[in-house]
Order: structure tokens, then sequence, then C-alpha cells
């Protein structure tokens, strides 16, 4: 546009030249915010669908969490059932091992009664040995003394006949 | 000790006695046989080995009616040193007295242990007579070679009865048998054969090493006088007394080692390896007596008269003795103290032990 | 052998009675080996000691067993041994049962009050030592004031003791029962082995002379009486070897039912009572000549012979007894 004359003395050519340059840049300006509240609007399209998509996220993660808590309160219940159950369990083991060490106790007095009736039976053996020999020794001369005895006597009676002695 | 012999000085000392005991019997049918053929062999090869020695023989209640082997020793066995032979004839009384069996018609080890008590030798051997020392025997034998305090024993080859033997009865009949008795000789090689073996030799066990024990029982002298010789307290039997002073040995602290090499026996009839069978389900018939007493399990502490001591001993002839009956001389007929359990020794086997009767 | 009584005394004394009567069976021989074997241990462990034999009532027409004891012993230049032989009527006098045989433990006061030796042993003729109690004599450590009690090994009745040794004493398989001993008072087979200094023993002034009615359980009364008198009782650390249970355990059955009759009086009797000995114990007024090497005879003199009955030396020991039982 040509400078209206300055004849018609409306705005001086400096000021209009200032007024046009702040124009320009006002223009540029608004072609910039223009722009950028394009690139805002894009970026909060962006930003929204990460925020939908973000809230989506936090929905399945809240779900999610939800689902684990309960999970994890199943565990724990399970985690106070097993406790009960191992307790239990130590309980049956400290029972067990105190029956094993009634046993290992008995078994070690049988042991040393069984050690020390073997031993009696061997003693017993070795005296009922000693016995049974001079049993032995005793019936031999008992027979030997009945031999003798009545070899005497038989002549004995022998020799009262030979004399007519009444025997 | 009282040994009693002609022969010897200190100096001449042998350093071997070996017992024998036997009469003139035909005990296992021919026992003169096989007594000379075998007196002949072993003094031979002590002789050839240059072992000193003597030979103690114990005859016991010979029968009346029949010559003694004294009598007829030297003949049978003409070079036999009368020089090495102390003989000691047993009156016959002594074997009633001393009898707690009627059936026991030899007391084997009582005999023996006449010997054993008059025996010079510093170590004696009590055998029997018809076993024959091997070489591994006789090389041990050799002085220097022996300990004391260790009873030695020796495992027990069985030959057949036809060993060594030429069948003179079928040859030439009974008189010229008679004649030719004692001369019959035996070589190493049938006695070395493996052909030769009646059986496979029964292995000698520790720690008793038992098995035919009466057949090779070898100790110092001091300790067989410390332990009395064999059993003289149970009579009834005889089976058993040798495996019995096994256990009194090492009851006694002892030591029992074989000698390292076998002695040899020829089968014959009469024999009590031959002969158990025949008294089955009647032991106490058994001319040995009943063999399940309990030799293993029980022990004996004889009197220091063991050995008939006080018997009066008549010299018949240089290293010819007869010993005359005396009732001093005869142990008591019962001597119950005498049975005794044998002691165990910190680091020796039990010496005894009870074996269940065998059945019969 | 040695008459003893001559020369400086000896660290020991052992103490032991009998007489010939063939007691258990073949009681000599049995004692002449328990003797040899002791001896020879105690002088090769270097122990001076003598052995006082007491025979109490000898039996008439048999050999008074001292002088067997003197002929044994005779070639055994090392042995000091004193024998006392007891006139037999003692016995009769100081009887109070017809049923005991043989004063086991006056005959043992015989020997005590005579005894020379700094610590005084009273034990039994066939007891053997241990190794343990030999080292422990070896060692002439005994404390004055202590009683010394030692465990008796009871061996298979019937063993093979004709050689014996320690091999033999200290083989567990021929042992048949340990008679073990527990404080405070140490018995069970305590007559075997009590052990004290000399000056102790006078002033316990021996066994219970007091109570005569029973011979068994005096040899635990004794150690009722060193209790009660603060006289600790200690466990010398070793056994003693003794072969077979003895006498009375093999006849104790026999009178189960009628324990007054036993030849070793009535085995209920109160034996834990305390006694005080009169000053007369130990036969100590009882006159004495020398009858053959080493032997003395105590003759028989009432005066030597205390009162019948003498119930005030039976005394009560109070709280030191009840604390024992």
């Amino acid at each position: 546009m040509k400078r209206p004359p300055r004849i018609l003395g409306l705005v001086p050519a400096s000021g209009y030249d200032a007024l046009e340059e702040q124009r320009a840049k006002a223009e540029s300006r608004a072609g910039k915010l223009a722009q950028q509240l394009e690139e805002y609007r894009a970026n909060s399209r962006v930003w929204k669908t990460k925020a939908e998509d973000a809230l989506g996220e936090l929905r399945k993660a809240q779900e999610a969490t939800a689902a684990a808590q309960k999970q994890f309160r199943q565990i724990e219940k399970q985690r106070d059932e097993h406790s009960r159950n191992a307790q239990k369990l130590k309980e049956e083991l400290d029972k067990v091992r105190r029956l094993q060490q009634e046993r290992a106790a008995e078994l070690a007095d049988l042991k040393q009664r069984l050690a020390e009736s073997e031993r009696d039976l061997v003693i017993a053996r070795e005296q009922l040995m000693a016995i049974e020999v001079k049993l032995d020794i005793l019936e031999g001369a008992a027979n030997v003394l009945d031999g003798r005895t009545r070899e005497l006597l038989t002549r004995r009676s022998g020799l009262g006949t030979e004399s007519g002695t009444a025997v | 000790m009282e040994p009693q012999s002609d022969a010897g000085t200190a100096a001449q000392e042998p350093a071997i006695s070996i017992v024998l005991t036997g009469r003139n019997d035909d005990h296992g049918v021919d026992f003169r046989t096989r007594f000379f053929r075998t007196l002949r062999f072993n003094a031979e090869q002590l002789t050839a080995y240059g072992i000193p020695h003597e030979f103690v023989f114990v005859e016991w209640a010979p029968p009346a009616q029949r010559p003694q082997l004294i009598d007829l020793v030297f003949d049978a066995v003409p070079g036999l040193d009368r020089g090495l032979c102390t003989w000691y004839v047993v009156d016959s009384r002594y074997h009633q007295a001393l009898s707690l069996n009627p059936r026991l018609e030899y007391h084997e080890f009582i005999a023996k242990n006449v010997g054993v008590r008059r025996a010079r030798g510093r170590f004696v051997l009590t055998s029997n007579c018809d076993v024959f020392l091997g070489r591994a025997v006789l090389d041990a034998l050799a002085p220097g070679r022996l300990e004391s305090r260790v009873v030695y024993r020796a495992q027990r080859y069985d030959l057949k009865e036809t060993v060594g033997e030429r069948r003179l009865e079928e040859a030439v009949g009974q008189r010229r048998l008679d004649e030719t008795v004692g001369q019959q000789r035996v070589a190493w090689t049938d006695l070395e054969d493996p052909e030769n073996l009646a059986r496979p030799p029964r292995a000698l066990k520790a720690p008793f090493l038992a098995g035919a024990t009466g057949d090779f029982l070898l100790l110092d002298r001091e300790s067989f006088h410390q332990v009395r010789g064999f059993n003289e307290i149970y009579r009834a039997a005889r089976f058993g007394i040798d495996r019995n002073f096994l256990v009194k040995a090492i009851s006694s602290g002892l030591s029992i080692v074989d000698i390292g090499g076998p002695v040899y026996h020829v089968d014959h009839a009469g024999s009590y390896h031959l002969a158990a069978d025949a008294y089955a389900g009647r032991q106490h018939e058994a001319p040995w007596g009943n063999r399940d007493w309990h030799s293993r399990g029980v022990s004996y502490v004889n009197p220091p008269t063991w050995g008939l001591q006080h018997a009066p001993a008549q010299r018949v002839a240089p290293g010819h003795w007869f010993l005359d009956f005396s009732w001093d001389a005869v142990p008591p007929m019962v001597d119950l103290r005498g049975v005794v359990i044998p002691a165990s020794r910190v680091g020796r086997p039990s010496p005894g032990r009870y074996a269940p009767p065998r059945s019969e | 052998m040695m008459s003893g009584g001559a020369g400086p005394a000896p660290y020991l004394t052992i103490i032991a009675t009998g007489r010939n009567d063939d007691f258990g069976g073949d009681f000599n021989g049995r004692f002449f080996r328990a003797l040899h074997f002791n001896h020879q241990q105690l002088v090769a462990a270097g122990i001076t000691h003598e052995f006082v034999f007491v025979e109490w009532r000898p039996i008439d027409k048999r050999p008074l067993l001292a002088s067997l004891l003197a002929d044994e012993f005779a070639d055994v230049s090392s042995l000091s041994l004193r024998s006392f032989v007891v006139d037999p009527a003692y016995h009769e006098a100081l009887s109070l049962n017809p049923r005991l045989q043989f004063q086991e433990f006056i005959a043992k006061n015989v020997g005590i009050r005579r005894a020379r030796g700094a610590f005084v042993l009273t034990t039994n003729t066939d007891i053997y030592f241990s190794r343990g109690v030999i080292a422990r004599l070896k060692e002439t450590a005994l404390e004055p004031g202590v009683l010394y009690r030692a465990a008796r090994h009871d061996l298979m009745s019937a063993l093979d003791v004709s050689d014996i040794g320690w091999d033999v004493l200290e083989d567990e398989r021929n042992c048949e029962i340990v008679n073990a001993i527990r404080p405070p008072l140490f018995t069970n087979a305590s007559g075997d082995f009590l052990l004290i200094d000399h000056q102790t023993s006078q002033q316990i002034r021996g066994f219970n002379e007091v109570y005569r009615v029973a011979k068994i359980h005096i040899d635990g009364n004794f150690c009722m009486k060193a209790y009660v008198s603060d006289i600790p009782i200690v466990d010398i650390g070793a056994p003693i070897y003794h072969v077979g249970r003895g006498t009375l355990h093999a006849m104790r059955g026999m009178y189960n039912a009628r324990p007054g009759d036993a030849p070793w009086g009535d085995i209920r009797w109160k034996s834990d009572v305390v006694y005080d000995n009169g000053d007369g114990w130990g036969l100590g007024f009882a006159p004495e000549r020398e009858i053959d090497r080493g032997t003395t005879f105590l003759a028989f003199d009432w005066e030597a012979v205390g009162p019948m009955v003498d119930l005030r030396r039976v005394v009560s020991a109070g709280l030191q007894q009840e604390k024992a039982l």
C-alpha cells in the first residue's frame, strides 16, 4: 500500500513505519503463536492420548494391584496355614526325636543288658562245664569203686563158701 | 624234675626228647610193624640232620603173655642207638588204679606224662609211634631254632594204608613176615607223594591249631613242667586230652605256633579216624571214652606228683627202667579242685570255648 | 623269711587272719599264692612292709597255719613275717553267738594293736593287690587320718590261678563281678581292704568288739565308725582282686529263711550303730610268749577278756550318722 500522502496529514511517516513494523511483528507473532497453538493443540492431543493411555494403564495397574493384593492376601493366608502346618510338623518332629532318643536310650540299655546277659551266660557255661566234668569224674569214680567193691564181695563170698562159713 | 637216665651228663643233654608210648598188643592190628619202621625212619633222619636227641619210651601196662617192646626193638631196628633211648615199663596195676572208665584200654597221656617228667631234653616232643617227622619239622628241630614257652604244632598228613609196605604177607607168609618186621622201609617219596594222601590234610586253625594234636606237641621242658603235662584229673576219657592240653597252654600264657611243615601218618585199621563211626550212638562203649566231654572248655591243675612221680623205679638194664606199683604214686581217685576254668590273659585269645555235644 | 619285730618300722603292715581248717577249699594254698604274689609286687616296688598273721581258734591236732606259713616262706628272706596264735579259749570266752565259728575281726584287732607299720592294712588271705594299689603305696604319700578303701573285683570261681599274673587279674573276661564302692561310706566287701595310718587305727581301737553276736557287716560298721569320727573315707582309686565270690555269697541263700542260724550271725543286725572298744581291745592284755620262728602265742587270761556285755560302749553318733544313712 502506498503510504497515504502526508498531505492528508494523518500519521507521520515514522510513526506509520513503526506501526507497520509493529503490525508485521504482531502478525508474525500471531502466526507463530497460531503455529504454536496448533503445535500445542497437537501436543495436547498427543498428551491427551498419552494421558488417556496412561489412564488406561493406570486403571490396568490398579486392577493388577488389586489382583496382586488379592493374591497376596491369599498367599498370606496360605503362608499362615503353612506356618501352622510347619509348626505341627516341627512338633511332630520333636516328638519323633524324643521318641528316637528314648528308643536309643532303651536300645543302649538293652545292649548293655544283652552284653551283661551274654557275659552271665559265658560265666554260667564255664561253671556248668566245670561242674559237668566234675560229675563225669565222680560218676567214673563211683563206677570203679562199685566194680572193686563187687569184686571184693564176690571174692569174700567165694572164700566163705570154701571154708564152709555161712555167707 | 628228676629225669632218670644212664646216658650222658649235663654236657650231653639232648636238645630234643621224643616221648612215645605203646605196648606189644597189636593195637591197630600191626602195631609193632608200624612202630619199628617209623622209629627206624625218625631215628635215621634225626641223626642225618644232626639233631642231638633221645627217645623216651613208656611201655604202659604191657600184656604179661607177650614179649615187651623193649625186648624186641633193638633187634627190629638194628641201627637204633641204645645210648639214645630210655625205656620205662610201667606196672600194669597202675592202669586199674588210675582208671575212671573200665572201657579205656590205655592211658596214653598219663603214660606220656611219665615220659615227659623224666625227659632230659631241653625241648620235649610228645608224638605217637606211627608218626613220621617231615623235613620241615626236622629243619626246625635244629639246635637254637626253637623258642621257649611256645607249643609247636604240626599238621598231620594221613597217607593210604599201603604206603611203604611191601605186601610181605602175601609174598612170604606169616613166619617170614615176623622175621622181617621192622625191616620195612619208608622213603621220602612215599611220604611226600601227593598221590599217597588218603584225604586232604586238615588245616590247623589259630589260635589252637588243633587236629591230631597228640601226634605232635613240642614244648620246652621247663614249660611242660610248669603246666604239669597232660590232664591227669579227668581220666574218664582219653579222647580230647590232647586238645585239652592246648586249652591249658593258652591259659598258662604259652603261645601255640605251627612249626612250618607236616608230619605223616599211615592209615591203619583201628586208628580213631577210621573207627570213630563204629561207636556212633553208643559213645559210652568206646575205648577212648566220651568224645563230648568239655575238653575245649575246662582246664586242669595236676597235682605236683604228676607223671607218677613217686613210682619206685627199678633199673633193669642201662636205659631200661621198671616203674613198680605203689599207691603212693597214684593220685587221688577224685580231685575236683583240679578241675578249673581256664584263665584268660590280656592280649591273648580266650582259652576255653563251649562246644555243644555233637549229634550222634 | 625275717621274723619281724626288730629293725626300723616298715611303711606298711598287712594284717590277715585264718587257721588251718581248709575253709573254702584249699585255704592254705590260696593264702600262700596270694601272699607270694603280693609280697613280690611290694618288694619290686620297694615298699617296706611286714605281714602280720593272726591265727584265731586253731584246730586241735592240726599243724598251726602259722607254722606252715613259716615253712612256706622260710626261704623268702625278704619277707618280714610275724604271726600271733590266739588261745582257742578266747573264742569261747568272747562268744555271744555259738554259731560263730571264727571271730575274724577280733583276730584282726589283735594284729592292728601290734602293728608296727606307719600304715595298717587289714585284708584277707586270698586278696591280690592291683598295680594301682601298689603304685599308690609306692608313692608313700598316703595321708594320715584318712581311711582308704578299694573296690574288690571277683574273678570267676574255680579259675585256674596256678600261674597268676597281672595278665590274668586284669583280664575282664575273668571277672565275674565288681563290688562297687560309693560315698559316703564306701562299704561293700570292705573287710578286704581297709587302710589307715597307725595312729588313727589305735585311736579308733580297731573293729567293733562290743557287738559279738555277728561277724557279718562288722567291716561296714568300721566304716561307719570312721565316718562319724570325721575320718574321710576315700577310694584309693584302684581295685583288689579275689578269686570267687566268697563263701558268704555262696552260702547266703541257704539262710534266707532263717538268718539267725547263719554261721556269720544274723545279717539283719543294726550294723550302723557306733561303738567304743574298751582299753583291752585286740586282746591287749593277753600274756604273750614266743612259740616258733616269729610266732607269738597269746595265752588265755580272763584279764584280757572284757565284760560279756558292755552296753555303754554302744554309742550314738547323732547327726553325722544320720547324714551317712
